[in-house]
């Protein structure tokens, strides 16, 4: 029997209550709750008001009841904050007080009743499953509801707004209604996947009280950075020695006997495949791990000398600043000073308001933001908020910058002011380590370390590692085009460089002659489907379309038309509106002016659904769409709503998990939430296609996956395409372009500047510079023998002795 | 995406400090409480208005009008039925409305129309980080401030993710506007979920970021900003002590009050 929520000494309830601003995931989770309440309460009504203007029915007040069961005190705290935030979008007055106080009881009631209610408690987890756990939660429910109504209703009227016999039942109604109705199926989908990772309050009360203790007493700031600058720095800022660690919810350890150092002003890159251990070791640098994360650590990390585990992790800032994966979840303020501010704020001892704009103004002009002072972090690009936030962890002038995948989410713009960023840390002297899963940084480090299975497999000089093709492909990583196009040809040292290839093909008298297999594309696609071959009737019409959001146009006049089985690249950096485009064609938003006709129906004349049975559209993030408990479930969502009969839905969610490569058996029972990203993505695409739709749009597929990840994404996509469906791939990455694409459309500030075959786009220099894209190497390459390849494959093909 | 009321100006009030804008508007809801009678609330809500004028904050106006009218009729419409009074209206004499009830009726509704453009001028004026280090500052506990500075900026992203997820679901044939109660609310289950997985997902790690940046709960925030009352603030609090100490003995001598009785 499992009593989850507080035990019976009824003075805890009230020390929990302190308890949640002692601990900063609990801090974190209340703001969370605050944030979700407030973000559900703003645009999801269900259009039925009570009151018009005053009290409408909205899903968000089932969620401090749900929260209170899952978060105990947290969401008191947060559905009362939530409710103030709420508020600030125009109501804000002294009722709110009186809203605070009437959600506050609203999001504890529940925690404290649940289990307390005598013979009417079930003495089971928070759930509607049994009939007992039903009428518990009835009671819960009513009397929170009832709590909350009559708070607000009082406090309404003694401040002479509106009557308590108007207001109060009102809400009473509102709550008690999506309580009821709302609150049991998402308590039935939350609870598993709030207990998997760990986020209930008990489990983060029993994690916070185990917490690794350090050895010694913790120190300042100011006596941490004096090991800096002391002599110990002379010989590693970091040293790593046999460190292992195993999480506590996995079986094997995902860090082994890994040991390194890093001299100052060293920058090395930290390579291998996703789930290798890059990530883990990148927390270890900084002590969240085992500071913050449970599991078996041992071994030793020591930054400038000090050993990680010896001080906690905020008093570490100093030493190491770390930028994760997930650069967005770092940001804190509205503004780019405050963000910069915040760290310092919170020093010991603290620094002079001076000393503070003085680090500011510095961090600034070091990562290239000086203008951006007093902008929202949130109306800057995404290779700007990155560069963000790495000012604010170097504002507290760390020796060592930990950088986690910096380049996985950055356009090729984006990367390009990061290499530079880098560029300048590393002339000031700043030590830097990061992670990556491909060849995008190597060119620049001094070192490289490759990490398998959490061991170090392979280090060395960066050039070394890149001249091995078959090394990098041992360890899951993709090798540089150039090297692979002169692999097995007797050159000596492969070339890196497009320079370098020129200089070998001369040493070799080879020159580059494509036949006609490589021109025509049938090298490159295989043979081309028979409805293009036959020339079918266009099944897009995109005709002068713009989008205009409100005074902003992001899309202008734009015009094309795609055929039946074609394979369509989007092209072009951020915000020059690729996804737009991609929302207009399946019937998401509607052209502000000209039309878009999609299988002879015009997408403003026609309902979501008719559209979603020809055109699918993924989305780049699948845990956007993913709720269902089971696989099976949420490949059936999209059939279920399309109104199939059960026999349909059964055999459409057979053929859609056949097609994405994923086993039909076991998918009653596997919760997706228990899945890798790159599986994850397949669902999602499985779901998409269990509508059986002809076009299939693909908003970046790849984003954060591995080589190996990527290459079979990008297999099923080529699958799919073969088998007749149409294919519209936003895409980055211009290797990926230039070998699955057989058209590329090219978007620059919401213009169509260019429309063409890979080839025809990647010949065109100066209008892939125009547009901030790279090309691709190889192209580059061939270009000096007057032709522009794409592949590997088409160069080997192409690479002929020479005239002697 | 931006969820924020704050305008970006350089007015002398934007220039007043967090704590002077946060206690003249607690001014102004006192100043509002005082009175009853629609004359003098009229009075109260000019006062305002003119502070909404030289803020610059006529695009918030223009965004928040309808509903601050919609609600001020729902005052003058809804009081009238709960309110004693000796002279009929009439034709509403059947229904029980006397003209001391329609007083009050446009009193209470002019009352919240102040404390809304009230709440509307100090969020107009004051970033959410003033905000957090005034009330800081006038005594509330900085982390509780720290958790609502945190909150309103992650709105913005979950908005934004509000919007994927709707767009997706949206795509998969999801419709929320059909269907009888039960069923439109059984439909937000596939929109609630993942917005909510998606943010609880990241708790771990948003915490971990939070340590990593130097904060704990034990530390004390230092804010850069002084903190330092000038002179057009110790004018403007002075102003508002004059107004509210003065409203406070009118209404003490009942000068401005409708005899209200239920």
């Amino acid at each position: 029997m499992h009593l989850p929520q507080a035990a019976c000494d009824s003075r805890r309830w009230w020390a929990d209550l302190a308890d949640v601003w002692r601990d900063t995931r609990l801090i974190v989770l209340t703001a969370q709750i605050a944030a979700i309440y407030a973000a559900i309460l703003i645009p999801f009504k269900a259009g039925i008001p009570i009151i018009p203007g005053f009290v409408e029915l909205r899903p968000a007040n089932a969620i401090p009841i749900v929260a209170s069961l899952l978060f105990g005190p947290a969401a008191a705290w947060g559905a009362g904050i939530g409710n103030v935030i709420g508020d600030c979008f125009g109501t804000l007055g002294p009722a709110s007080v009186f809203g605070f106080v009437g959600n506050f009881f609203f999001g504890y009631l529940p925690y404290v009743l649940w289990g307390h209610l005598g013979w009417l408690s079930s003495g089971q987890p928070p759930l509607v499953k049994s009939w007992r756990q039903m009428v518990e939660y009835g009671v819960v429910c009513v009397i929170a509801s009832a709590a909350c109504a009559g708070i607000i209703g009082w406090g309404v009227e003694w401040l002479g707004l509106l009557p308590f016999v108007i207001l109060a039942p009102a809400i009473f109604f509102n709550n008690i209604v999506m309580g009821m109705f709302l609150g049991p199926p998402l308590l039935g989908f939350l609870y598993p996947r709030v207990q998997l990772w760990r986020l209930r309050y008990e489990d983060i009360r029993q994690s916070g009280s185990s917490s690794f203790q350090p050895s010694s007493p913790p120190r300042t700031h100011d006596s941490l950075f004096k090991d800096v600058t002391s002599e110990n720095l002379s010989y590693s800022i970091l040293d790593c020695r046999g460190l292992s660690f195993q999480y506590a919810s996995d079986s094997k350890p995902v860090l082994r006997n890994v040991s390194f150092s890093l001299a100052p002003g060293e920058m090395v890159v930290l390579l291998g495949r996703s789930g290798s251990g890059k990530s883990t070791l990148c927390y270890a640098c900084n002590g969240l791990i085992p500071h913050l994360v449970p599991g078996v650590f041992s071994g030793t990390m020591r930054v400038c000398g000090r050993d990680t585990v010896e001080d906690p992790v905020w008093k570490q800032a100093g030493r190491v600043g770390l930028v994760f994966q997930d650069f967005d979840t770092q940001l804190v303020a509205t503004t780019v000073e405050g963000e910069l501010l915040h760290p310092l704020e919170y020093r010991d001892p603290p620094l002079s308001s001076e000393e503070m704009q003085q680090r500011v103004v510095h961090a600034l002009s070091r990562i290239g933001l000086e203008d951006c002072t007093y902008r929202d972090p949130m109306t800057m690009s995404g290779g700007q908020r990155q560069r963000l936030v790495m000012a604010s962890v170097l504002v507290q002038e760390p020796p060592l910058l930990v950088l986690d995948e910096p380049g996985s989410d950055l356009d090729p713009a984006g990367r390009a002011q990061l290499r530079e960023v880098l560029q300048n840390l590393r002339e000031e002297g700043i030590t830097v380590l990061m992670t990556e899963h491909d060849d995008g940084q190597l060119a620049h480090a001094d070192r490289v370390l490759v990490l398998d299975q959490g061991e170090i497999v392979w280090k060395g000089k960066p050039e070394t590692f890149m001249r091995h093709p078959q090394l990098m492909r041992d360890w899951g990583l993709r090798p540089l085009a150039l090297t692979e196009c002169f692999e097995g040809l007797s050159v000596g040292r492969l070339p890196i460089s497009v320079q370098e290839a020129w200089t070998r093909a001369d040493a070799l008298n080879l020159i580059l002659n494509p036949p006609a297999s490589v021109l025509d594309d049938t090298l490159r696609l295989g043979e081309m489907p028979a409805c293009l071959r036959k020339m079918a009737l266009p099944l897009i019409h995109v005709e002068g379309a713009s989008f205009q959001y409100e005074d902003q146009l992001v899309l202008e006049e734009v015009s094309f038309a795609i055929q039946p089985g074609d394979f369509l690249a989007l092209l072009g950096r951020n915000g020059s509106g690729k996804s737009t485009l991609a929302r207009l064609l399946n019937g998401l938003l509607m052209p502000t002016h000209g039309r878009i006709v999609v299988d002879g129906l015009d997408t403003s004349a026609t309902s979501m659904n008719e559209l979603a049975k020809r055109i699918g559209l993924v989305f780049q993030n699948p845990d956007h769409q993913i709720f269902a408990d089971t696989v099976w479930e949420e490949v059936a969502f999209s059939a279920k709503n399309m109104g199939c009969s059960e026999h349909e839905i059964a055999v459409r969610v057979q053929e859609a998990l056949a097609a994405v490569g994923l086993p039909c058996e076991g998918s009653h029972d596997l919760d997706p939430f228990s899945l890798r990203k790159g599986e994850r993505q397949r669902i999602a695409v499985a779901s998409v296609l269990a509508t059986r739709p002809t076009v299939l749009i693909f908003d970046e597929p790849t984003t954060g996956l591995d080589t190996d990840e990527t290459n079979r994404m990008m297999a099923m996509i080529r699958e799919l395409n073969q088998q007749g469906h149409t294919i519209v791939m936003i895409t980055h990455s211009m290797r990926l372009v230039a070998t699955y694409a057989r058209r590329c459309l090219l978007l620059h500030g919401g213009r169509m500047i260019a429309d063409g075959t890979p080839r025809e786009i990647f010949a065109d220099t100066a209008l892939i510079r125009a547009a901030s894209l790279e090309i691709p190497d190889i192209s580059l390459f061939s270009q000096r023998w007057g032709h522009t390849l794409l592949t590997v494959e088409e160069v080997k093909a192409s690479l002929l002795p020479g005239p002697p | 995406m931006n969820v924020s009321l704050y305008l970006s100006s350089k007015t002398w009030v934007h220039r007043l400090d967090g704590r002077t804008k946060v206690l003249t508007v607690l001014g102004v809801f006192v100043l509002a409480l005082c009175f009853s009678h629609p004359l003098y609330l009229l009075g109260v809500f000019g006062f305002v208005m003119g502070g909404l004028a030289i803020s610059r904050a006529g695009a918030n106006v223009r965004k928040a009008w309808m509903l601050t009218a919609l609600l001020f009729c729902y005052s003058v419409a809804l009081w009238p039925f709960f309110v004693e009074g000796l002279t009929p209206v009439p034709l509403l004499n059947r229904l029980g409305v006397t003209q001391e009830g329609v007083m009050v009726g446009m009193g209470m509704g002019l009352r919240l129309l102040i404390m809304l453009w009230g709440g509307i001028w100090l969020l107009s004026t004051t970033t959410v980080e003033e905000l957090a280090q005034a009330s800081q500052q006038l005594g509330l506990p900085s982390r509780a401030g720290f958790a609502f500075s945190l909150a309103f900026r992650w709105v913005g992203m979950l908005l934004g993710a509000g919007v994927g997820v709707v767009q997706a679901q949206r795509s998969r044939g999801l419709d929320v506007s059909t269907g009888g109660l039960l069923q439109r609310i059984r439909k937000y289950v596939p929109l609630v979920v993942p917005l909510i997985g998606h943010a609880l997902r990241q708790t771990n790690l948003l915490a971990m970021a939070l340590e990593s940046k130097g904060f704990h709960p034990s530390s004390r925030r230092h804010f850069c900003s002084t903190g330092q009352l000038m002179l057009p603030d110790y004018a403007v609090i002075c102003v508002m002590v004059v107004l509210v100490g003065v409203s406070g003995w009118l209404r003490w001598i009942g000068v401005g009050v409708l005899d209200i009785r239920f």
